[in-house]
């Protein structure tokens, strides 16, 4: 059939259509084509002004010192990565692990529950945390891996005062006790010297240590951060604690004059949510962050805070920056490496879940990291280990 | 001479074929909607959930299945027109026996290039990465990482050939082995498109992977790889990004773009190759337009940052954002017969189809990033490295694409028998009554 039918005018139908649709057909990809120039000409930058966003002066200390009380969290990553393998993969509900403390009789891996977890210990916690894990050492899975994260931040107040923050409370009750014997840490807390208890996010290592702090102070006040599973905050209440619990949304939050936590809506493996980390604001020095795990990524801490927390410059970091934690690699933590000088970080203490392969990058490339003294458990001297501490102050 | 008809396999049967609605719109689609989505969701349960049955979901093992699973049907019916099964068997056998029947073997065939290829073959004979017993063996590397870099390096093959496969159908239109029979056709095209997938691979993912060890294995790939400076990041990602477009859009050119425009072209071989680079000019003009837009909504990529910000992630959800448009245009051809069809003007047609989609797409990613880690057991947010919308939205399309490419739509659809496949039958009949009497001659076509 022919399709070359002529117009009133005299021009072919097919040719008069072959050319707009021709045209059509030019006019769409030479649109995309224009979009994708636009996107990467310096055009673009138009759309992004470095206008200055209201800063929240959050006030000033005189100094802070941070004593790591434990930062192993577990003892083998192949053991853990092993369990976490076995039971489904990094999304699978931490409480469902039959980890310790939320063992059943003779748990089996990936099939325990909050529920039927807590109920074998949930009479000896805060009391008797001995006996309750006695119990996970014969039924957990793995019980003897359980270390646990926490730190003892210390506050020199403009006033000369000291406000101390105890930011988590590790995992094993074991492991944890004898930590805080350790460092004092009971002591503080049986003499109500320790302010505030800040839990950074509800993972296994921060936060299933929670009865060994509530077993010497179960009034101390409670810090959360927004995110937090009905399983959370039930181990919070059959923890014993009698305090206040303040739950903090996304977003910045003063939590005393110079100290500040900050909120990350971000979501965390093993079926968690949302983490907060503290910025401490050092007269002379510059900020402070110190951190738990830090799953929102470092730089996105500094940046956040460089949009909305008046300060002078950077100036330290200390905790887990959770780039590497099972020294597991990502061609974009050589990102972080990277990008990280940036910033300007004049003292740096990593350990935990930044990954040994992490410190010792950071090392090579010449940042300030403070090098500890590989005891009580800390397997290296990059790391800021077990029983070392940190200060900063101006000079 | 043999006057036996010859054999053409699944040539031209998806276009041939004649599918009839058993009952007035909308109940087939809705009826098929619905099928495949609980068939998703059932095998969803079994294998890919967190909180289910194998749970290969870790993300990347289970990933790896998923995209050679694509692959596999790619391979079986466009490059090799459902060789060996013959016209008949195609047009005759119940299309739940011919689902079975079909995924089994493209399952069975997924398992022997990734067992047998990847992590036997190249994995102990060639490039360790692809092995993951062979990865444990490193120093710091536990037995899951080691199974989940493995993964992560075979499923980027997976990535490549899936665009490049069906490129050389839809845009090459298999030229020049296009008059070849099957499997001389077949086997060609998939030589040239793994060739060309292997060269990809080494020169998109391989410095990738060389950094994923410490040390960085930089006297085995070039590291930092060359994108380091335009991309903003040393992550493969960024490839990942303009691949997952490419993949995208060969399939919206073949399905909601009916080959336009670049059917308009009547030169062969222009048509072909401003076919083949074309798709890759507007997979790019996506790229990159919508690596910008993440920019305008969420602020600009910071290098060295994790989740939201990171330009690696960016670049990773440009691809994922393509892949949610893939779901709704494959919906709209396969079960609304590329509505609208009745408008003359093709540009119509081509603007209207884009429109839907792109709607569809934007419900689809709404429905993911709200719901999809209380329904799927996915992880919570939009960027983690647990997170890959590419894996249940991939798992749906190789669904659909099963119940389209096996099963001829059943059930919301019946295949009427061609008068080519009464005759191949009626002929196959006659050959077994000529078995019994070699005096008679067999039937002429």
């Amino acid at each position: 059939m022919s399709t070359n039918k002529k117009t009133e005018t005299g021009t072919p139908l097919a040719s008069r259509r072959a050319f707009f649709r021709g045209t059509a057909a030019g006019a769409a990809i030479g649109l995309l084509g224009m979009m994708a120039g636009y996107s990467h000409s310096s055009l673009r930058d138009k759309h992004f002004p470095r206008a200055q966003t209201a800063r929240k002066d959050i006030g000033l200390v005189r100094g802070v010192k941070v004593t790591n009380i434990s930062e192993t969290s577990w003892f083998e990553n192949g053991t853990l990565m092993g369990d976490i393998r076995g039971a489904g993969g990094l999304l699978v509900n931490q409480y469902t692990y039959n980890w310790a403390p939320f063992s059943t009789k003779g748990g089996k891996l990936a099939s325990g529950s909050y529920e039927d977890g807590i109920r074998p210990i949930k009479s000896l916690i805060p009391g008797n945390l001995e006996k309750a894990w006695d119990y996970q050492m014969e039924n957990a899975v793995h019980p003897e891996n359980a270390g646990g994260f926490a730190a003892l931040v210390e506050i020199e107040t403009m006033e000369g005062e000291t406000k101390r923050i105890l930011l988590d409370s590790g995992w094993s009750y074991d492991w944890m006790d004898k930590a805080f014997q350790r460092e004092g840490i009971d002591r503080m807390l049986a003499n109500h010297e320790i302010d505030m208890l800040v839990l950074s996010h509800e993972h296994f290592d921060h936060f299933w240590g929670l009865p060994v702090t509530y077993k010497y102070d179960p009034t101390i006040e409670t810090h959360i951060p927004e995110g937090f599973y009905k399983e959370g905050l039930q181990y919070i209440a059959d923890s014993g604690h009698r305090g206040k619990l303040v739950t903090h949304a996304a977003g910045l939050h003063q939590i005393m004059p110079g100290v500040a936590s900050y909120t990350f809506p971000v979501p965390i493996i093993c079926r968690v949510y949302g983490e907060q980390s503290l910025y401490v604001n050092v007269a002379g020095a510059g900020l402070v962050s110190i951190t738990g795990c830090c799953h929102q990524g470092i730089i996105q801490f500094a940046e956040t805070a460089l949009k909305e927390v008046a300060f002078e410059k950077f100036h330290g970091l200390y905790g887990g920056l959770h780039i590497s934690p099972f020294d597991d690699w990502d061609p974009k933590y050589d990102d972080l490496v990277y990008a990280l000088k940036e910033y300007g970080f004049e003292k740096v203490g990593c350990n935990h879940c930044t990954g040994e392969v992490t410190a010792r990058k950071f090392v090579a490339a010449g940042y300030p990291v403070v090098r500890g003294s590989a005891r009580n458990g800390s397997k290296t001297d990059v790391y800021l280990g077990n029983g070392d501490t940190i200060e900063f102050r101006a000079a | 001479m043999s006057t036996q008809p010859l054999e053409r396999y699944g040539e031209g049967y998806l276009e041939e074929r004649t599918l009839v609605p058993r009952w007035p719109a909308p109940l087939p689609q809705i009826v098929n909607l619905i099928v495949v989505t609980a068939l998703f969701y059932a095998t969803w349960w079994i294998f890919q959930d967190p909180r289910g049955l194998m749970r290969l979901y870790t993300p990347y093992v289970g990933y790896n299945y998923t995209r050679w699973l694509l692959i596999m049907l790619i391979w079986m019916v466009y490059i090799f027109n459902y060789w060996p099964f013959k016209r008949v068997w195609l047009e005759t056998a119940h299309p739940v026996l011919k689902g079975v029947v079909l995924t089994g073997i493209s399952v069975a065939l997924l398992l022997l290039v990734i067992k047998g290829f990847f992590e036997y073959l190249l994995g102990n004979f060639a490039i360790a990465y692809f092995n993951p017993d062979q990865l444990a063996k490193l120093d710091r590397v536990t037995e899951f990482f080691a199974e989940e870099y493995s993964a992560l390096a075979i499923l980027m093959f997976a990535a490549i050939a899936s665009w490049l496969s069906p490129s050389w159908v839809v845009a090459m239109e298999r030229a020049p082995w296009k008059n070849e029979g099957q499997p001389v056709q077949g086997l060609t095209i998939l030589l040239i498109t793994f060739f060309l997938s292997t060269i990809v691979y080494f020169m998109t993912m391989h410095s990738h992977m060389a950094i994923l060890y410490y040390p960085w294995q930089e006297f085995t790939g070039i590291t930092p790889p060359y994108w380091e400076t335009f991309a903003d990041t040393v992550s493969g990602n960024f490839h990942i990004s303009w691949i997952m477009c490419c993949t995208v859009v060969v399939w919206l050119v073949e399905t909601i773009w009916e080959r336009y425009p670049f059917k308009l072209i009547t030169h062969d071989w222009t048509r072909r190759l401003a076919t083949f680079f074309g798709i890759i000019a507007i997979a790019w003009a996506c790229h990159l337009f919508l690596y910008f837009a993440q920019d305008l909504w969420w602020g600009e990529a910071v290098r060295g940052t994790r989740r939201d910000f990171a330009p690696d992630w960016r670049w990773l959800h440009v691809g994922e954002m393509m892949i949610f448009w893939l779901l709704p245009a494959l919906a709209l051809t396969f079960y609304f017969n590329n509505w609208p069809t009745k408008l003359e003007s093709p540009i119509a047609r081509v603007v209207i189809r884009t429109l839907v989609t792109v709607v569809g797409a934007a419900v689809i990613y709404w429905l993911y990033y709200n719901f999809s880690h209380l329904v799927l057991g996915t992880q919570k947010g939009y960027s983690h490295p647990q997170q890959f919308p590419m894996i249940p939205t991939i798992w749906y399309i190789n669904i659909l694409l099963i119940n389209h490419w096996f099963m001829d739509n059943y059930p919301g659809w019946k295949l009427v028998p061609s008068k080519a496949a009464e005759r191949a039958a009626r002929a196959t009949a006659e050959a077994k009554a000529t078995t019994q009497d070699p005096g008679t001659p067999a039937p002429a076509e």
